[in-house]
């Protein structure tokens, strides 16, 4: 579908700092409703809440097409240089066309394939067990997420945070922080070995 | 970490992001990482009501294969008010988006889960199954949970509310779409008029055996009654 170059972090960044000016509260208050506002009137979306899996061919295709028109209009605010990082729609579907059909999440026999389904599918989806970024006490950590770990149908580990390391608070941007993820990737590891699964993904 | 472990980046409300999250993108890129781009929309916030925060939604998850390089999206729709992924909105929102993503693309996506109850309560696992049925429904590729008591207190999650979310994904996988939204119209309307006296719940140590991390007799038989209300709504596993 299209043959421009792929944008990827690096190009994102360069027009992070050459891309239009424009103040942050004009973004959050201004372009994003705004655009967002114009292009559920303009493609027509009106949503039921009571269907919450849509079946309207339309509707579906709709909400792309204003999902796409959003991305490609308004781009995406970098709030470090204040400039906006603008993309063409087909730098867009190069992305959508290089991105990964399939993936393979762990290692070894531990290991699972993460790949396309549609919504009508009898596969299940890939079960992540984990407490998903929520507070974890240090002296517990290593226990609850070998419980995670040792449940036959969770595939892969999505990892708690400990509350401290050490005892001590890991406050953003500190050494502590540092300490704090490295050792929680540590003791997830661990966890996983415990429970006779060592190549599971994290 | 291993490269075959899911790197994770957030974007930021909505369509933003600073340089320090585009640095670390470059460190997973060039380490030959597998990358996991995350982001919630808010429901309530700067896009606004359910067909806007769907469109941005839609726009986000675009932008994750490109400017972060992502190899999988984990969305996350949230409500402004409560604070939860498992409300009757988010969940029309993050449907929506999948099969709008799903019909156009081949894109690899997640959903991640914030219940407004906590762990060894029915209402948790409630929640947890009307998500898990919107993400398996609507052609998600992965669930990611569940921070239950929305993932701000201190050890209220365990690995039960895990089992349930893979249970009910099983148990779903492949049911006709319109049974699916009748049973998602009964079950969510059994807990959204919950929300003010939502039950905290108990904590892991509360929970299980910590020597032999198994769940206590008293969440076997919360889990079982939830099962219970979900195989009168016609759901087996």
């Amino acid at each position: 579908m299209s043959n421009v170059p792929k944008v990827g972090v690096f190009e994102a960044y360069a027009r992070a700092t050459t891309g239009p000016r424009v103040p942050e509260k004009d973004w959050d208050y201004k372009i994003i409703p705004q655009a967002a506002s114009r292009l559920k009137e303009k493609y027509g979306i009106k949503m039921d809440k009571r269907k919450m899996i849509p079946t309207d061919e339309n509707l579906i295709n709709n909400l792309f097409r204003a999902g796409m028109e959003m991305l490609v209009e308004c781009g995406v605010y970098c709030m470090d240089t204040g400039r906006v990082i603008k993309y063409t729609e087909e730098e867009v579907w190069t992305a959508v066309k290089n991105a990964p059909r399939c993936l393979t999440l762990g290692e070894g026999r531990d290991s699972r394939e993460l790949k396309g389904r549609r919504y009508d599918d009898s596969r299940p989806p890939i079960i992540q067990g984990g407490p998903t970024g929520a507070p974890v006490a240090e002296q517990d950590f290593v226990a609850m997420h070998e419980a995670y770990a040792r449940e036959p149908i969770v595939d892969t580990i999505v990892d708690g945070v400990m509350q401290t390391i050490n005892g001590y608070d890991p406050r953003p941007n500190t050494p502590f922080e540092i300490a704090a993820v490295k050792n929680e990737a540590m003791m997830i590891r661990l966890a996983q070995v415990r429970a006779g699964r060592p190549g599971m993904g994290l | 970490m291993r490269a075959s472990d899911s790197h994770e980046v957030s974007q930021l409300n909505e369509l933003k992001i600073d340089v320090g999250a585009l640095s670390f993108v470059a460190h997973y890129v060039l380490a030959g990482d597998i990358i996991m781009c995350e982001q919630m929309p808010i429901l309530g916030g700067y896009a606004g009501g359910l067909e806007e925060t769907t469109i941005v939604d839609v726009a986000t998850t675009l932008n994750a294969f490109l400017m972060t390089q992502a190899h999988w999206h984990l969305d996350g729709p949230i409500h402004v008010r409560w604070g939860i992924t498992t409300a009757r909105e988010v969940l029309a929102v993050a449907g929506h988006c999948a099969r709008a993503i799903e019909e156009n693309t081949h894109l690899l996506l997640g959903n991640q889960y914030y219940t407004l109850a906590g762990p060894c309560t029915v209402m948790c696992l409630l929640e947890t199954a009307a998500q898990s049925i919107t993400d398996t429904a609507s052609g998600r590729e992965l669930v990611s949970g569940v921070a239950s008591a929305k993932g701000v207190a201190t050890n209220y999650t365990t690995a039960m509310e895990a089992r349930f979310m893979g249970e009910v994904a099983h148990a779903v996988a492949g049911m006709d779409l319109e049974k699916v939204n009748g049973i998602l119209d009964e079950l969510v309307g059994m807990y959204e008029t919950q929300y003010k006296t939502a039950p905290k719940g108990k904590t892991f140590n509360e929970c299980y055996d910590l020597v032999r991390l198994t769940p206590s007799d008293e969440y076997m038989q919360v889990y079982k009654e939830a099962w219970g209300i979900l195989n009168k709504l016609g759901l087996k596993y």
